[in-house]
């Protein structure tokens, strides 16, 4: 199994507070990983870490081989790891077909000088991408709504319309950031759906989540964080008989499990 | 004659409004410091084809070029300007701190022009640049004047197809997709900094053509050209005739400088207060700032968001070429472009 992902001591501190210590994981590919532990772990620090959005003060995370800390986001993302955020941050006044069309990223045809000149072929180019981004829209139930505006969206087709960025973007590595917040059972079961065929297409997806059944459901393993530390790493299983990860995170969290 | 000026002054100021519509109608950035690039335009315009001050007067340059020259050499200068200013304020400045920091470039621009009389004559400002062309095109005054309409109106029309056609393409999708949400952008592979600049630089040089324009038109300049106000009306308009669609903007340009500023003036003033109607044009405009940002913010004409039109899977089939035909023998349309276009690539096939 290739290793896509490898975050090695990664410690990130602000003012006094460590919200990342000596962080040690890896991402192997076409896996899902759970990311859990209690809030203020450090869950979302570490995405953003990886993902650019914040430079650590030490360690190392490489992306398939290649050392990404300190580039810039939009580097990473281009070479293949897509995150979201929390919340969904749709581009709200572009419509949902825009929204699904930006995420394909055809960088070379943004160029100002070839928008100008090549305008024609580009949108010829441009009519197949549609094509592929109709299909999708469809696989989440958004098809009828593709021309209006992401705004107009309610919150759980917003989180769709997320899930269908991502589809189109054919990310190497996604990380999803809490991707059930206010999501309701039947959209749940579809998201879990969803992350299922991202991984079965051989993508690896790391998953932030506080619902326990769905990490349980969809993560072939996973890592827990407690104040900035890993503390317990494997399949779900085996974590119920972990004194540390009991203490830290299931004991206050029974309801759910 | 009176209104050929009028006409030449508000498809002038089209041209800038379109530029600054890149900025602040894609890009999300109230910039202060646009008029200002219409000033330094205007002065390297003039400085560039006039010829050595005699003194008293003093200027930089003076080289005595033909127009079609001096006007693009003044736009690659504001451009530089802008590629300086933007290097500051766009990099990690949003909102008020940008419109702040833009305002600051624009007034230190200002002050320097004012004070330092060796650049461009300072308060006296320059000028001498009169109907450039007029004896080789074998013009009288007034032909001249609608000669220079004319051009103008061309480079509208120009400027307009191109700002167009970037609106339309996926660099005008992903300026916006960065003014609406810049982490998510950042996300899926987009450069913040360098897509705003872009925008940026480009808005900034139709604002020094602007000025080239503008140069001419007026025949002098100087710092009582370029007040801050001057730039209000332009967001003005933009406001009006809609944010982020190029064809608003214009409309907005025209319904502004035509239909608030010119036509008011034959509003009747009484003789003891001849302020009366200037004040009253103020008061008008902000009027219908505060009407349309109550009843129809977006503006006249809405920022259009391109539509797919093909029918997606789940939708109603698309009709055949037999419907096609039937329609068109009702002779009621002509079906739409993208489905003749759908229907000959069935036929290809």
């Amino acid at each position: 199994m290739t290793v896509l992902l490898e975050i090695e001591n990664l410690t990130k501190s602000f003012g006094g507070v460590h919200a990342v210590r000596n962080c040690t994981f890896s991402i192997p590919e076409g896996q899902v990983i759970g990311l859990i532990g209690p809030n203020g772990a450090g869950k979302s620090t570490v995405v953003d870490l990886v993902s650019g959005f914040g430079r650590p003060d030490s360690g190392s995370v490489r992306f398939a081989g290649e050392p990404i800390v300190g580039k810039r986001p939009d580097v990473i993302s281009r070479l293949g790891l897509i995150r979201t955020f929390q919340t969904p941050r749709e581009w709200r006044n572009l419509t949902v077909m825009d929204n699904v069309l930006l995420a394909r990223r055809r960088f070379a045809n943004e160029s100002l000088w070839r928008s100008l000149t090549r305008a024609r072929r580009i949108r010829r180019e441009e009519e197949a991408d549609r094509a592929v981004v109709r299909v999708i829209l469809e696989r989440f139930q958004l098809a009828e709504l593709r021309n209006e505006l992401a705004d107009r969206l309610s919150g759980g087709q917003k989180r769709l319309l997320e899930f269908a960025r991502i589809a189109a973007a054919e990310a190497r590595l996604i990380i999803l950031d809490e991707p059930m917040g206010g999501v309701n059972p039947v959209l749940g079961a579809r998201i879990g759906e969803a992350v299922g065929h991202f991984a079965g297409e051989g993508r690896s997806v790391i998953v932030v989540e506080h619902n326990l059944p769905f990490i349980e459901r969809t993560c072939h393993q996973v890592v827990v964080m407690d104040l900035g530390e890993v503390i317990a790493q494997g399949p779900f299983s085996g974590l119920r008989n972990n004194p540390r990860v009991v203490d830290a995170y299931l004991g206050m969290d029974q309801s759910h499990g | 004659m009176y209104w050929v000026s009028v006409f030449t002054e508000a498809g002038i100021f089209a041209i800038l409004a379109l530029g600054l519509d890149m900025v602040w109608g894609w890009s999300g950035d109230f910039d202060l410091a646009f008029y200002g690039y219409l000033a330094i335009g205007s002065y390297m315009t003039f400085v560039l084809s006039i010829g050595k001050p005699t003194p008293p007067v003093e200027y930089i340059i003076g080289w005595h070029l033909p127009v079609l020259i001096a006007i693009p050499l003044a736009v690659v200068v504001v451009v530089g300007l802008a590629a300086v200013v933007g290097a500051i304020a766009l990099r990690n400045l949003r909102g008020i701190y940008f419109a702040v920091t833009t305002l600051g470039a624009v007034s230190a621009l200002y002050l320097l022009v004012e004070n330092y009389t060796p650049l461009f004559d300072g308060y006296n400002g320059v000028y001498g640049l009169i109907n450039p062309g007029q004896s080789a095109l074998n013009l009288t005054y007034n032909g001249y004047r609608i000669f220079f309409l004319v051009i103008v109106l061309v480079l509208l029309f120009l400027s307009y197809l191109l700002v167009q056609r970037l609106s339309r393409s996926p660099f005008g999708r992903m300026v916006r997709s960065v003014r609406e949400d810049e982490r998510a952008a950042a996300a899926y592979g987009r450069q913040v900094f360098f897509t705003k600049y872009r925008a940026y630089l480009f808005g900034a040089a139709l604002a020094g053509l602007t000025g080239g324009l503008f140069a001419i038109f007026i025949s002098a300049f100087n710092p009582s050209a370029w007040t801050p106000q001057e730039l209000l009306l332009i967001y003005a308009a933009i406001l009006i005739g809609g944010r982020g669609n190029p064809r608003g903007v214009i409309l907005g340009v025209f319904v502004v400088y035509i239909g608030f500023i010119e036509l008011t003036r034959y509003l009747p003033s009484p003789a003891s207060r001849p302020d009366f109607g200037p004040a009253l044009r103020q008061v008008l405009i902000g009027l219908l700032i505060i009407l349309m940002l109550r009843f129809r913010p977006e503006g006249v004409f809405r920022e259009r968001p391109g539509l797919d039109t093909e029918r997606g899977p789940a939708g109603r089939p698309r009709p055949g070429w037999v419907e096609a035909l039937a329609t068109a023998a009702k002779g009621t349309a002509v079906p739409p472009a993208s489905q003749r276009a759908a229907a000959r690539r069935r036929a290809g096939e």
